[in-house]
């Protein structure tokens, strides 16, 4: 017996998977987002939102968490992730698994250990709220800024930074102009993936003792106070936000994909 | 690929088969076994496997030895539903977490026969008619497994009218029976605070000596009411207030009431150690804080739990001077589950009976922690063998805890684990004293009611609270900040037309793209 599937009939659990879970979940978001407590159709979530100087303020302070994350994480991540791609062939699978071992941690484990170790450098870590953060979050998201610079510095071809070496050109320069230039893709996917879940990994705040409140902790707030509507909306700005700067980071690395068949 | 068809068509009959089977199976089991579907608080019963050393060794008139929680609860509660009416029940037990999970859950259509939630909960699913009223059975004091109606305390409720339950003001007797009840106050480390008057105040958390020491709960109401009592504070201590005044001013949700509170809690945000929703037992316990608001039964917790480990650490419990919250967690029967089946229905008020029976509600005050609605002999021996004063106690005082037992009800306790004033009132204390206010307490405790149609601005308050206002932002942060990126900003941009990054290299004339 031999099984045949043409590729659209392959596609049918994702689709499947992707309505129920993706899209039905989206409809009802923007169906609570554009009505309010009655069903009735306003745009009163969306006024609540843009009028109010507190949920600005806590856009404004997740933009800098995540921001600040993200930053952290690429100066850790680079040298990290360039010295991995071209560390000796044999021990570089083990390396990459001293770095990538921590995410087969439970992270609530990681972050409780982590509040520990912070509590004996700091005395008393509720002082410094904002700086907590952004150690607990690099500790947790760095993995995923590493992984990606590491395959786009892996998959570089060595013989161009050579190449450059023998026209001349010092370490400096082959790094700015060869290595940099190459690994952009690398570099944005890893902003993607640590920029958007910073902005709403509310667990990683509470539990280092940060009362402010992020885009996370704002909409699980207004969920828990049966307020489905404002919550929705605060989830459909976010989504908004996520999709331009997806929109952004993919025009980068579409270009730069093309450049590499240039070169 | 026919037979694949058919191996499809198999499992598709099997499926069926396997459906219509269960479904028979249903039908014929319903006659015997009801379902209890319970929703009740995470941690909030005891679920046995106790070691044998922890053997309750006092007088109980249900079994032969003391008390001990062999199996859990809820095990213990079928056995002997079997016994009692015959026919068999399966209790289906889930938790929650919070008052406002469960409302959430319900209003999406989760089904339970049987909840628990606290008092406002209770009001507001009461106003809102999702309820069935316990039947003129459970009330029946003569009949033998009606543990509830005979044993809860009459200062809880019962039947000719007597007890908090049935203040016209809440209305809950008949519709809720009471499970836990205790008071809202402070958990403190005696040895490191500068004067017990300190925490003789809701002020300590906004005290600015205690910065971030303290932990409060994450928690809208407690944090109100915690707010509430510090506006108010000279009105409350001033001692000449009626019930129904110091009632008015804690349950006082006025616009211009919440506004001031939201100033009051902006300070405590920036004086507290955090808004904890789960970590302040632990960091109470482990000594990062010295103060922690908290519910009385987790303060029972947290003391017993201080004492217990290696460099054992004596926790007190205070009842701020000014108020103190004063809540109960009931049962309800759900309108959608209870009403349907009369079975059922038994099944429910059995369940509230069983966990009512004395030896059950020691064995649930034990593993938990709270202090049941339960006012009996057994009870009260249990206290006893708990918190009576040793024989070598240096000095002993007779503890009154008549109110609630009923009658001439005193308890020989050691001077110690009490603070007690000139005027032989007392404030502060060790468990017993949080498992059992005593009434210059009651006196000064409230009910906080259901914010009802003002929960909406109380949120929005409490939102503003905890978000960062843009107004807030101070010059200089903004401006660093504003560098900041302006600076990577711009070295990006450099970076990127220096080296031509994103500029579209045409290829020379001549030659082609690869």
């Amino acid at each position: 017996m031999k099984l045949r599937f043409n590729r659209s009939q392959l596609c049918i659990p994702y689709a499947l998977f992707l309505a129920c879970f993706v899209i039905a979940p989206l409809i009802v978001i923007v169906y609570y987002a554009f009505t309010n407590g009655q069903g009735q159709f306003s745009f009163s979530n969306f006024v609540n939102f843009f009028s109010s100087t507190n949920t600005l303020g806590t856009l404004l302070y997740s933009f800098a968490l995540a921001f600040s994350v993200t930053l952290v994480c690429l100066l850790i991540g680079y040298p990290t992730a360039y010295i991995l791609a071209r560390s000796n062939f044999k021990k570089k699978y083990v390396l990459l698994m001293l770095f990538v071992l921590p995410m087969w941690i439970n992270f609530t484990l990681r972050i409780t250990a982590l509040k520990e170790i912070l509590s004996v450098l700091e005395g008393n870590i509720s002082a410094y709220p904002f700086l907590n953060s952004v150690i607990g979050m690099t500790y947790d998201f760095l993995p995923f800024m590493i992984l990606p610079l590491y395959t786009s510095l892996l998959k570089l071809d060595k013989s161009l930074s050579e190449a450059a070496e023998d026209l001349g050109a010092n370490k400096l320069t082959v790094f700015l102009r060869i290595t940099l230039p190459l690994s952009v893709p690398g570099i944005v996917s890893g902003i993607t993936m640590v920029l958007l879940p910073s902005m709403t990994n509310y667990v990683v705040l509470d539990m280092l003792y940060n009362s402010t409140y992020i885009m996370g902790s704002l909409i699980g707030s207004y969920f828990s106070a049966y307020d489905w509507n404002n919550g929705s909306m605060i989830s459909l700005v976010l989504l908004v936000i996520i999709f331009i700067v997806t929109l952004v980071t993919n025009r980068f690395s579409d270009k730069d994909a093309e450049r590499g068949t240039v070169l | 690929m026919k037979k694949l068809n058919r191996a499809v068509a198999l499992a598709v009959s099997a499926v069926f088969a396997g459906g219509s089977l269960a479904v028979f199976a249903g039908c014929a089991g319903k006659s015997e076994t009801v379902t209890l579907r319970v929703c009740n608080w995470e941690e909030y019963i005891d679920l046995g496997g106790w070691d044998e050393s922890e053997l309750i060794d006092i007088e109980n008139n249900y079994s032969e030895e003391g008390i001990i929680g062999v199996q859990s609860m809820t095990d213990d509660f079928t056995e002997w539903f079997k016994e009692t009416y015959g026919y068999e029940v399966k209790v289906e037990y889930s938790t929650f977490g919070t008052n406002e999970d469960l409302y959430n859950r319900l209003s999406l259509g989760d089904e339970y026969d049987l909840v628990c939630p606290s008092d406002y909960m209770l009001m507001k699913l009461i106003a809102e008619g999702n309820y069935v009223e316990f039947s003129e059975g459970f009330w029946d004091e003569t009949k033998e497994e009606n543990y509830y109606a005979k044993h809860v305390s009459r200062y809880i409720d019962g039947g000719e009218g007597q007890g908090i339950f049935n203040y016209p003001a809440y209305d809950w007797h008949k519709k809720a029976a009471c499970y836990m009840w205790g008071t809202t106050g402070l958990v403190y480390n005696p040895e490191k605070i500068d004067s017990v008057s300190d925490v003789s105040t809701w002020a300590m958390l906004a005290d600015g000596k205690y910065s971030r020491q303290v932990t409060i709960k994450d928690n809208v109401r407690d944090a109100y009411f915690s707010a509430l009592g510090i506006i108010n504070s000279e009105k409350l201590k001033s001692g000449n207030l009626s019930e129904s005044e110091r009632s008015g001013i804690l349950n006082d949700t006025a616009p211009e009431t919440v506004l001031k509170a939201q100033e009051v809690l902006k300070d405590i945000k920036e004086n507290v150690y955090s808004f904890e929703t789960d970590s302040g037992k632990a960091d109470m316990v482990t000594g990062k804080v010295i103060a922690n608001l908290q519910w009385s039964g987790d303060a029972v917790y947290i003391m017993d739990e201080a004492e217990g480990d290696e460099n054992s650490t004596e926790l007190w419990y205070s009842v701020p001077d000014e108020c103190t919250n004063l809540w109960f967690d009931g049962w309800l029967m759900l309108k959608n589950g209870a009403e349907k089946d009369e079975k059922l229905r038994t099944a429910a008020e059995a369940f509230v009976n069983f966990l009512s029976r004395p030896d059950n509600a020691v064995r649930n005050m034990y593993y938990i922690g709270y202090t049941s609605a339960v006012a009996d002999g057994t009870v009260f021996e249990y206290m006893k063998w708990n918190y009576g004063a040793d024989e070598d106690a240096e000095e002993t005082f007779a503890y009154d805890v008549g109110y609630f037992f009923g009658g001439e009800k005193l308890l020989e306790v050691d001077a110690c684990n009490f603070e007690r004033d000139a005027d032989g009132q007392i404030n502060r204390g060790r468990q017993l004293f949080a498992q059992y206010p005593p009434e210059n307490v009651i006196a000064r405790s409230v009910v906080m009611l259901d914010f009802g149609d003002r929960l909406g601005d109380i949120n929005r308050m409490w939102i503003n609270v905890r978000c960062l206002d843009i107004k807030d932002i101070s010059p200089v942060t903004a401006g660093v900040t504003a560098a900041v990126i302006v600076a990577v900003a711009g070295a990006a941009c450099l970076y990127a037309f220096r080296y031509r990054l994103f500029i579209k290299n045409k290829p020379r004339k001549g030659y082609e793209k690869v």
